[in-house]
């Protein structure tokens, strides 16, 4: 997990990251913190401690205001947007707290926009679709003609393993998570997790809850003061 | 990926898209209708006549003299006396002379009174002449020839009669029915004003009009026994044909021809004159206004037209600029629509960002939709004014005189519809630029 050694064996790598919203005064400080290749790690912290600010910075939806974020050993925060887009597209997966669906789309659909942005190449893309849909699907135990309803249809559990689904039908290497289970019930909870940590076995996976009880699941756990306090703290 | 996308967006604001849509269609239409109606009234105005050098009548306005002659639109003016046709005939810069005489109808269908220098002379389009495409000419004094539109709509053949109305109205209480008139040709169609009208002899025109009275004073006997006179008008007060009845036929051409001597034309409405050389034009239209014995009006077609499209020239900039402006408002209906929808969309924009979509790519969908609702809009108004315009071209010219077809696929029609499309792609800037905006801060947690 966090480690003081950056080394190139790391998927995400940060240094000296300094972030500040437009007209606001309150600034993420992030000194030094590393997550090697295929760690699993839960990141916890309460509201407002900054943990969707740091996902969006490692998204590459947010810039930093000075500072350093390397993904997979490439200097991910000096890419241009485009650059950092079709990064973003390729090598990462998200999936969000909640609304993780274009409502209007199918699931097919939904799916099909992440593979879209990812290559240009619509042979890959179809390849890409062909091959890989199928077997999310099973793997997340949800029903093949479920690629042709729409994405409102669904229930909420449907939704976030769909989330997933699109998420990882890329292959990404890194794939962050932001509270996906805060709208399940107990049971539903734990089936996703189980699910979450089977097909996500081979990518590096960033979790982030502020539910202490999900921290059984994953070998590494740190937190947002954890990180803010470590050596050298740039703010 | 980026059209389903658009597309699904679109759908899932059914009700304010398809407003917007109609108010597009609305707008799109009336500018359509507008420019497709100017420029087929122009070509249609320009196509009517050719080759004809100076138009002849009675002083009524240069314009009035034109559209009511050449394009049988408004009250025919003042009549001239024959004389002057006679007097034309014999000059030397003329090459021919075709005599109108304007002001009855058929069946709502204009009658004009002439000779047979029409068939022969007149010419439509790019110098084209007319055609008789069953039967001939005048044969005799009370032949008639329909122009194939009047052929078609009344179903008229070759040997059938037909009793003209007095006056311009569908409706008239004076009917001509002592001189019916026997149908011996029909002309190819031009799509000109040409294929309404019914053509005939000026001597018989004149007969008709003539009241019993003076009939006898001109001829000095009535053409047929008093018997047959009585069944004779009863006979041929409606409409029917003589094919089936070779002697009754006989009997008409016989008691028709006797009319070429008695009814020679006194007036006419107006003349069209080829010259021998069209630079003595303007000279000779200078004599005609001159003339000492009448008062004649001389005008050059092409001279009147310009100064026609002169005068409409500003109500059609102003019904343009008018039609514009209603475009202009509906995209910025359209506008508005997307911008306003940017905030219930924050947290498809955030999902579409974090799957790989640039500020950029959201910048072009909000083009997209903007774009595809206003194709839309074009497409509909495209098929709405073709359609309008086929099924009403028939009635606007049969009471306007204005000549339209339902084809409105031509340079003007694809600049508007350009237009339109590049208008909508600056419009809908606003609301894409506050989507790539969006695009720049959105994320996980902004949703």
């Amino acid at each position: 997990m966090s480690s003081a050694t950056l080394s190139s064996t790391s998927a995400i790598e940060i240094s000296n990251l300094k972030f500040t919203y437009p007209l606001s005064s309150a600034t993420l400080c992030l000194p030094k913190w590393s997550i090697n290749k295929g760690e699993h790690v839960f990141l916890s912290g309460p509201s407002g401690s900054g943990k969707s600010t740091l996902l969006n910075l490692l998204c590459g939806t947010l810039s930093p205001t000075s500072g350093n974020i390397q993904l997979l050993g490439r200097p991910f925060s000096s890419l241009s947007g485009s650059k950092r887009d079709k990064f973003r597209a390729m090598h990462i997966g998200v999936v969000f707290q909640q609304f993780n669906l274009i409502p209007y789309l199918t699931v097919s659909q939904n799916i099909q926009a992440a593979v879209y942005f990812a290559s240009s190449n619509k042979q890959n893309r179809q390849h890409k679709m062909h091959s890989r849909l199928s077997f999310l699907l099973n793997a997340l135990q949800l029903p093949e003609d479920i690629a042709s309803h729409r994405a409102d249809s669904l229930s909420v559990g449907q939704q976030q393993r769909v989330a997933i689904a699109r998420a990882l039908i890329n292959e990404p290497e890194i794939l962050i998570v932001d509270e996906p289970t805060s709208a399940l019930d107990t049971d539903s909870r734990d089936k996703f997790m189980q699910l979450l940590k089977q097909v996500s076995a081979d990518s590096t996976l960033l979790f982030v809850s502020h539910d202490p009880s999900l921290q059984q699941y994953f070998d590494i756990h740190t937190t947002m003061d954890a990180i803010r306090l470590g050596e050298q703290a740039p703010c | 990926m980026l059209t389903t996308i658009a597309l699904g967006s679109l759908k899932q604001r059914k009700s304010s898209v398809l407003l917007t849509l109609l108010s597009i269609v609305l707008s799109v239409s009336l500018l359509l209708t507008v420019e497709t109606v100017r420029h087929q009234v122009k070509s249609s105005f320009a196509s009517t006549v050719s080759g004809v050098d100076i138009i002849v009548g009675a002083p009524s306005g240069d314009i009035n003299l034109l559209l009511s002659s050449v394009f049988r639109i408004g009250s025919p003016t003042k009549a001239i006396s024959y004389s002057n046709i006679e007097m034309l005939i014999e000059h030397q810069a003329v090459d021919w002379v075709i005599p109108l005489s304007l002001g009855d109808t058929h069946n709502g269908f204009r009658v004009v009174g002439t000779n047979n220098a029409y068939f022969k002379h007149f010419m439509y389009g790019n110098k084209t002449a007319l055609e008789i495409t069953q039967g001939n000419a005048f044969t005799s004094p009370l032949s008639a020839v329909l122009g194939a539109d009047v052929a078609a709509s009344l179903n008229y053949t070759l040997g059938d009669t037909l009793v003209l109305a007095h006056g311009l109205g569908n409706v008239s209480f004076k009917q001509h029915a002592r001189h019916p008139f026997l149908v011996s040709g029909i002309l190819a169609k031009t799509g000109t004003p040409v294929d309404k009208a019914i053509y005939v002899t000026l001597e018989g025109l004149d007969a008709a009009h003539d009241t019993p009275a003076t009939a006898i004073a001109r001829i000095g006997k009535p053409k047929t026994s008093t018997p047959h006179s009585t069944t004779h008008e009863i006979h041929h007060a409606t409409p029917h044909s003589h094919a089936d009845n070779p002697q009754h036929e006989q009997e008409f051409r016989d008691n028709s021809d006797s009319y070429k001597d008695d009814y020679t034309p006194k007036v006419v409405s107006v003349a069209m004159l080829g010259l021998k050389n069209r630079v003595a034009a303007l000279q000779l239209q200078y004599q005609l206004n001159q003339n000492k014995t009448e008062p004649l009006s001389a005008i050059l077609p092409g001279v009147v037209l310009s100064q026609l499209w002169n005068i409409m020239g500003n109500i059609e900039g102003l019904l343009l600029g008018i039609s514009m402006l209603i475009v202009v408002a509906s995209l910025f209906g359209l506008t508005t629509m997307l911008l306003a929808s940017m905030r219930e969309r924050r947290q498809e924009m955030a999902i579409l960002r974090t799957i790989g979509a640039s500020p950029s790519t959201l910048l072009f969908l909000i083009q997209l939709e903007a774009l595809l609702v206003s194709l839309a809009g074009c497409v509909i108004s495209v098929v709405v004014v073709a359609t309008l315009l086929f099924t009403t071209s028939e009635w606007i010219g049969n009471h306007y005189g204005l000549y339209l077809s339902g084809n409105i696929f031509n340079v003007e029609s694809t600049i508007i519809v350009t237009a339109v499309l590049t208008a909508t792609l600056i419009i809908a800037c606003f609301p894409a630029i506050s989507a790539y905006r969006q695009g720049l801060h959105s994320g996980l947690n902004q949703t």
